[in-house]
């Protein structure tokens, strides 16, 4: 009723609610009418990754608008039901998340369609027409059928972290399942990770035939969880990790040797005066990408839209990708490295060298190859089913 | 007549709200819980539907093993806790002075100051390879290189449960104990009965449903754990929370509602048993402090 109350003034609730708090506030402080007319907010919910360590001061400058961050789960489940059940579709602009979700978050009309013309920054980013184009693997973490939905915010190839020291060079994922190392390996708690990557090491080294380690059929995946639990048999995982603090734990208390697991893990342990390394493996690398989707919210006005758009563009801009390459070690887009040697006033030189030391880092990784993960596999039932299999067994 | 009649309506408003309440909040979302195990998953989605299919896939899959042990983890840890609760409420009724009773029942609540994530990963800290209790017995010389037991087994799982429920489990077990009559007690003794057949023919019998409101307090909590498993459990120690966590993760709703109801039915029968078995209202009478 009150939806249709407001749709018929030509309102939505979000200007009631700004309105309603901007005149309670202007109320309590005694402002006129003139100092309410701030910009507006754009909320943007992000799964931790996303969040320039608090400054969004550039775009605010630039736009007069604020950025509410609001923290998601990145798990399906979390992402579908915030925004179905969780009142997310109306809460939030932009939702910040692992790619690869376009097909229930379309098939769920969660999601908006882009207009990359309205992005500045889209044109000039030679990483999206490199790896992520239509027709390429990378594609499936921005786009769903012909259709482009999200901004890739991150791209990273992941593989397996170790401890020099205990376990000498490795380079290759059959470090995780080498009786040397038995009772001192740990796997993530995920089947489109810890799966596909021994999939992907199952395929190269010959001891499976497997199709596309991203799409597996369910023999395929059967063969894999079959191989995985003969290992867990004989005692080759310590424990199956499913947090980024009991991870790094793992590293540094040495109570595992091998991980499968991400870089950013590799970075704490490292900062805290341990040794670890992540592989490079022969085998190639999990590939994935974060992309910042607009949230299809039916209320949403043509201004806020264009709000929304003004804060997609910034978060692909240089400024905000090389300072979240800093923060979180992710390569982000084209521009930093530049951005960042240039402005010294903003980056030091050694922040500057780290900004690209990361980003020709994840170049190569991308240049080696490997699979990219799918987050939502054709067979995921099945997927999930045999995880379940593994981990009970 | 006018009294009875305006008594009866404050009656009903002082218990029909929080009835109400409850059946709103409680009951109504257990209601839709237990329809939606009958849906179909549709895509993404589901409809709704008459199917048994979510329960064939929870009973004839590999969460039916994940059922069974979680039965038994509940089951096993809620007597370990008892085990250790029942002597702990005995001597807070009986042993501890009346004006420090209440200090040294705050004593067992006090652990419960830190957040229970964090307290299960400090146990994780505590009892890995290189935590302070391996380093102490390999100093000690107890043993020659670390145990690797201690941690990511089922010890671990256990140990992780008892330190999390078993506290509650001391109230109930106290309360009960506290409202024997000593009457009753110095019958059995002039009548020449050792301590232990006191013990076992009067304070046992009448602490009873305590034991049993702790048990239930200790199974329900143990049954639907998830986070001492998950971080205490090694490889992939599945209990029943994780297994609904993971048939969320692929929007499987059906799937998910199937475990919770057959969870919530088997905690129903333990309830009906308790209700069976015990006056719950001489229990609940102790609470509010009428015998």
């Amino acid at each position: 009723m009150l939806n249709k109350i407001l749709i018929s003034h030509n309102m939505n609730r979000r200007a009631v609610l700004a309105g309603g708090s901007a005149l309670a506030l202007g109320a309590m402080a005694g402002l006129g009418g003139a100092a309410l007319a701030a910009g507006r907010s754009v909320t943007l919910a992000d799964i931790g990754v996303g969040d320039p360590g608090g400054d969004w001061s550039k775009y605010e400058k630039a736009t007069g608008n604020k950025v509410n961050l609001v923290s998601m789960g990145n798990a399906p489940s979390a992402v579908t039901n915030q925004l179905i059940a969780g009142g997310g579709q109306t809460a939030f602009d932009i939702i910040n998340i692992v790619g690869g979700m376009q097909k229930p978050l379309v098939d769920n009309n969660l999601i908006h369609k882009l207009d990359t013309g309205r992005l500045a920054n889209w044109a000039n980013n030679d990483f999206i027409q490199t790896y992520l184009s239509k027709g390429t693997p990378g594609f499936d973490f921005i786009g769903y059928g012909d259709d482009i939905y999200g901004v890739p915010t991150i791209l990273q190839g992941d593989s397996f972290a170790y401890l020099p020291d205990e376990t000498g060079d490795l380079d290759s994922y059959g470090a995780l399942f080498d009786p040397k190392f038995k009772g001192f390996v740990s796997l993530e708690d995920n089947y489109t990770t810890a799966g596909q990557k021994t999939a992907l090491y199952l395929k190269k080294s010959g001891q499976a035939k497997i199709g596309d380690p991203a799409d597996m059929t369910p023999e395929e995946i059967k063969t894999v969880m079959d191989f995985l639990i003969e290992h867990k048999k004989a005692g080759q995982f310590r424990v199956i990790w499913s947090s980024f603090e009991q991870a790094v734990n793992l590293l540094v208390n040495k109570e595992v040797y091998v991980m499968d697991c991400w870089e950013p893990m590799v970075f704490v342990a490292n900062s805290k005066g341990h040794k670890v390394r992540y592989a490079a493996p022969k085998e190639g690398y999990l590939l994935w990408a974060m992309a910042a989707y607009i949230v299809n919210n039916p209320d949403r006005s043509e201004q806020d839209m264009e709000d929304t758009y003004k804060l997609l563009d910034f978060m692909l801009g240089p400024w905000y990708g090389a300072k979240i390459a800093l923060l979180r070690g992710y390569m982000t887009n084209p521009g930093v490295i530049a951005y960042a040697k240039s402005h010294s006033d903003e980056f030091s030189a050694e922040e500057a060298a780290k900004v690209a030391s990361i980003t020709e880092n994840v170049t190569a990784k991308f240049a080696q190859g490997g699979t990219w993960q799918n987050r939502w596999p054709k067979h995921v039932d099945v997927y999930e089913e045999e995880w379940q299999r593994f981990k009970s067994a | 007549m006018k009294l009875s009649r305006r008594f009866a309506l404050t009656r009903l408003l002082v218990l029909g709200l929080p009835l109400l309440v409850t059946a709103a909040f409680i009951v109504g979302p257990l209601l839709i819980t237990l329809a939606v195990s009958f849906w179909r998953k549709k895509g993404f989605g589901m409809e709704p539907d008459f199917i048994l299919k979510s329960y064939e896939l929870f009973f004839g899959g590999p969460r039916l093993e994940v059922l069974e042990r979680s039965l038994w983890v509940a089951v096993s840890s809620t007597a370990i806790m008892l085990l250790i609760a029942y002597p702990v409420a005995f001597l807070v009724a009986n042993r501890v002075r009346a004006d420090l009773t209440r200090v040294v029942l705050f004593l067992f609540a006090a652990p419960f100051l830190v957040n229970y994530i964090i307290r299960t990963f400090a146990w994780a800290d505590i009892l890995s390879r290189t935590g302070p209790v391996n380093e102490t017995l390999v100093w000690l010389s107890l043993t020659p290189e670390p145990l690797d037991w201690l941690l990511y087994s089922d010890f671990a799982v256990y140990l992780g449960l008892v330190t999390a429920y078993m506290p509650f489990m001391i109230f109930p077990i106290w309360l009960s104990l506290s409202g024997i009559e000593h009457r009753f007690l110095e019958a059995s003794w002039m009548l020449g009965e050792p301590p232990w057949r006191t013990f076992w023919r009067v304070t046992l019998p009448l602490s009873m449903p305590g034991v049993f409101a702790a048990a239930i307090f200790g199974f329900v909590s143990a049954f639907g754990e998830v986070a001492v498993s998950l971080i205490l459990g090694g490889t992939g120690y599945q209990l029943l929370g994780n297994a609904v966590s993971s048939a969320l993760n692929v929007l499987n709703f059906p799937l998910a509602a199937a475990i919770s109801s057959v969870a919530t039915g088997m905690m129903l029968v333990m309830l009906l048993l308790w209700y069976r078995l015990f006056d719950i209202r001489l229990f609940l009478g102790k609470i509010m402090g009428r015998n």
